[in-house]
């Protein structure tokens, strides 16, 4: 376990890290990809962009959110708790298309509450914005989505049932009335497990989409129905959502825990993982000193993705 | 017996004071019967009796407190007393008890989790204070389990809502290191093992810095690292006599238990000094190794932080700029290209580039590659075939086979074993 040096020259520690630059060229061509998507953002205004940046055909969006500021303008008021500023506010929490939409729209959420002069000047508006909440430049945006390993989902199949019957009848059955009163069976594909109860609810587990977890509790309500029991399949719910991802870069967790102590909760006696409760979104998160990160407790994926975002700048 | 007692019996006025074991009783001497024993009395006549009555018991303050409960709180002022806290522990514990045991969840637990509450209260109170008390120490005063612990004491801190500061590292290393048995010379201890304690601590305290620097710390139990750390400084007090003593066999001496990651939290520091030591002129001609490298560790410690600025560079840095630049990768290939033939010409005059600054389990390879997540096309309404159920189920002569396989089975447990 010798850390081998490599026989390169000795590199002063600030050679290597090559940050991404805040270029903002890059932003603005990402944020006008963003802009192909129809419908979702054209309640953004983009008279703050310098007019060289902008294409033609985004003149008539320009144009259309520029009628709608300045309604906003006139119709609102002082927004509440927020004081007009002179300048922009621009969120640039975006980068690529794979963000979720429910994800662009808190970002975009804050681009509405703007006050613009719609005759800005041609400078780069980065250099001049003053930004009420923290501007989140392009590279601080973690462009790292979590992977959903599994779902947990609850249905109610509406009928009582006899669990001796299921196990005998059932080549994918177990039932052991002395260790617990549920019948465990499972399916290969998708490959889930599920707690069946002679109350008729009944409990899957192991997929890795909502989707999987539907289809696979149709699968089994199916089975329970060709054994001969008048199963429905009712009140499907999502009730755990469990998703891993990797920071790439390690954590000080005792850093962390004093930053944030009253949502942090690290026992290296206990766990090697930091245990941060997010208040919002009710999240868990478990955070290890490798830059692997765990969030469970989501009842909706984009829970999951709110949650490690608002995560990632604080873990840097 | 002096004083106004009569014997209720005969009347006499011989009582004598004796004993049955712990119980004092009063006895009359002509009759032999017992007027007052341990528990069996009033005050009132306890006080006739001129026997003595203690305030608690008078009071009647314990009769809204549960049985249990009066047990438990017992219980958290003798484990104070044990582990020799200031009396202002023992109110604050005996104050996080009572507001527990308010709690139904608390109050309808087993005894074994009762037992445990005690241990996490107290636990609770030296964090709060910086008192470095570790939960495994707790677990042995109690007998208890270190994942009954866990869960009690995770319980307790959400129902509570408390604020828990971390465990102090360096005030853990001066309790912990002070109970190293190798200040004075003792049968099992030789003279030439024995260290002053002062130096030992500094030198520990150093060591136990370097590796929270180097990520050694981060995520392990702590204990084990402050072992390691201490066997080092012991040995590099004086190397000659004493490289020759293994870890365990120092553990032994100082009458310590050892944990078992010590080893490992060992041999991880023993690299990071290695590392180190590259970077040191006058110590790269001699190469080293994890022996000798001891015998060095007064210099290296002297200048640790400029020769761990040297020997490591930041990790973080490195993954993610290999993460977002392809074509850098290829420049410093480029350059480590050069730096060997350079190497070639000035034969080892350089000291070797920087290692990562990562902890250990980022270092290692990873042990299985994750395969890319596949994009799953699944709707959740897809139709589901016939076929595919009926391969989950069971044909009737499977069943009935299964019957008889089953009802053997059941025939087998319960014929008794042949004589």
């Amino acid at each position: 376990d010798d850390l081998t040096p490599l026989g390169s020259p000795p590199l002063s520690p600030y050679d290597v890290y090559i940050p991404n630059p805040f270029n903002p060229e890059t932003v603005f061509s990402s944020h006008l990809e963003v802009q192909q998507t129809p419908g979702d953002f054209s309640s953004v205004d983009l008279s703050f962009l310098p007019d060289e940046l902008t294409h033609e055909n985004k003149d008539q969006t320009v144009t259309r959110s520029e009628n709608e500021v300045e309604e906003n303008c006139n119709s609102r008021s002082q927004p509440s708790g927020e004081p007009l500023p002179s300048e922009q506010d621009v969120s640039l929490g975006f980068t690529s298309n794979s963000l979720s939409n429910s994800l662009a729209h808190l970002h975009w959420g804050h681009a509405n509450s703007l006050q613009l002069s719609p005759e800005k000047s041609n400078t780069l508006p980065l250099t001049s914005i003053t930004p009420m909440t923290p501007v989140t430049p392009v590279s601080e945006c973690s462009g790292i989505v979590p992977q959903l390993q599994n779902i947990v989902s609850t249905v109610n199949l509406a009928c009582k049932l006899d669990l001796k019957k299921i196990a005998l009848h059932a080549k994918n059955a177990e039932y052991n009335p002395k260790r617990f009163a549920a019948v465990i069976m499972r399916i290969r594909e998708p490959r889930t497990t599920a707690l069946i109860f002679s109350s008729g609810k009944m409990v899957c587990t192991g997929a890795k989409s909502e989707e999987q977890s539907r289809l696979a509790a149709r699968k089994y309500a199916r089975v329970v129905q060709k054994l001969g029991f008048p199963a429905r399949f009712l009140d499907f719910k999502i009730q755990n959502m469990v998703a891993s991802c990797d920071v790439r870069f390690s954590i000080r967790l005792e850093g962390l825990v004093l930053t944030h102590q009253q949502f942090c909760s690290y026992e290296p006696e206990l766990f090697p993982g930091l245990i941060y409760r997010m208040v919002k979104p009710r999240i868990v998160l478990l955070i290890f000193v490798s830059g692997k990160v765990v969030l469970t407790g989501a009842k909706e994926r984009s829970e999951i993705y709110e949650a490690f975002e608002n995560i990632y700048p604080i873990l840097r | 017996m002096p004083g106004g007692g009569c014997c209720p019996d005969c009347g006499s006025t011989e009582l004598v004071e004796d004993s049955h074991y712990s119980q004092s009783q009063l006895v009359c001497s002509d009759c032999g019967c017992v007027v007052t024993e341990g528990t069996l009395t009033t005050t009132f006549s306890d006080e006739g009796n001129l026997r003595e009555v203690t305030y608690s018991r008078s009071t009647g303050e314990n009769e809204q407190v549960s049985r249990s409960q009066q047990r438990g709180l017992r219980r958290v002022r003798d484990l104070c007393r044990v582990l020799q806290l200031p009396a202002t522990f023992e109110d604050t514990a005996i104050a996080y008890y009572q507001q527990a045991y308010r709690h139904p969840g608390i109050r309808a637990a087993r005894l074994q989790k009762k037992e445990v509450l005690v241990g996490c209260c107290v636990l609770i109170t030296c964090r709060q204070h910086n008192w470095p008390l570790t939960m495994g120490t707790i677990c042995t005063l109690l007998y208890a389990d270190l994942d009954v612990f866990s869960g009690t004491y995770m319980q307790l801190v959400k129902l509570l809502g408390l604020d828990v500061p971390s465990l102090c590292l360096a005030d853990l290393v001066k309790t912990y290191c002070s109970s190293f048995k190798l200040f004075q010379v003792s049968p099992s201890v030789p003279a030439k093992y024995v260290e002053d304690k002062e130096k030992m601590l500094s030198r520990t305290l150093q060591l136990v810095e370097l590796a929270d620097e180097t990520w050694l710390v981060t995520g392990r139990h702590p204990l084990p690292v402050i072992t390691a750390a201490t066997f080092l400084a012991w040995q590099s007090l004086q190397p000659s006599d004493r490289l020759t003593c293994s870890l365990a066999r120092f553990c032994k001496l100082a009458n310590v238990d050892l944990p078992y990651p010590a080893s490992s939290r060992l041999q991880e520091l023993l690299a990071v000094l290695l590392q180190m030591a590259e970077q040191l002129a006058w110590l790269q001609v001699l190469k080293l190794d994890k022996r000798s490298v001891v015998k060095h560790i007064d210099d290296l410690l002297q200048h640790r932080h400029m020769l761990v600025r040297k020997a490591f560079r930041d990790g973080t840095a490195e993954l993610e700029s290999q993460k977002r630049e392809p074509q850098g990768q290829e420049q410093r290939q480029g350059k480590e290209e050069a730096g060997s033939s350079s190497l070639d010409l000035s034969e080892r005059k350089r000291p070797p580039s920087p290692a990562l600054l990562l902890p250990p389990c980022m270092l290692k390879p990873p042990k299985r590659v994750c395969p890319p997540p596949s994009v799953s096309t699944v709707t959740g309404d897809e139709n589901i075939s016939d076929s595919e159920i009926e391969q989950y189920l069971r044909t009737p002569q499977e069943v009935r086979d299964f019957q008889r396989a089953q009802a053997a089975a059941q025939a087998a447990t319960n014929v008794p074993n042949p004589p």
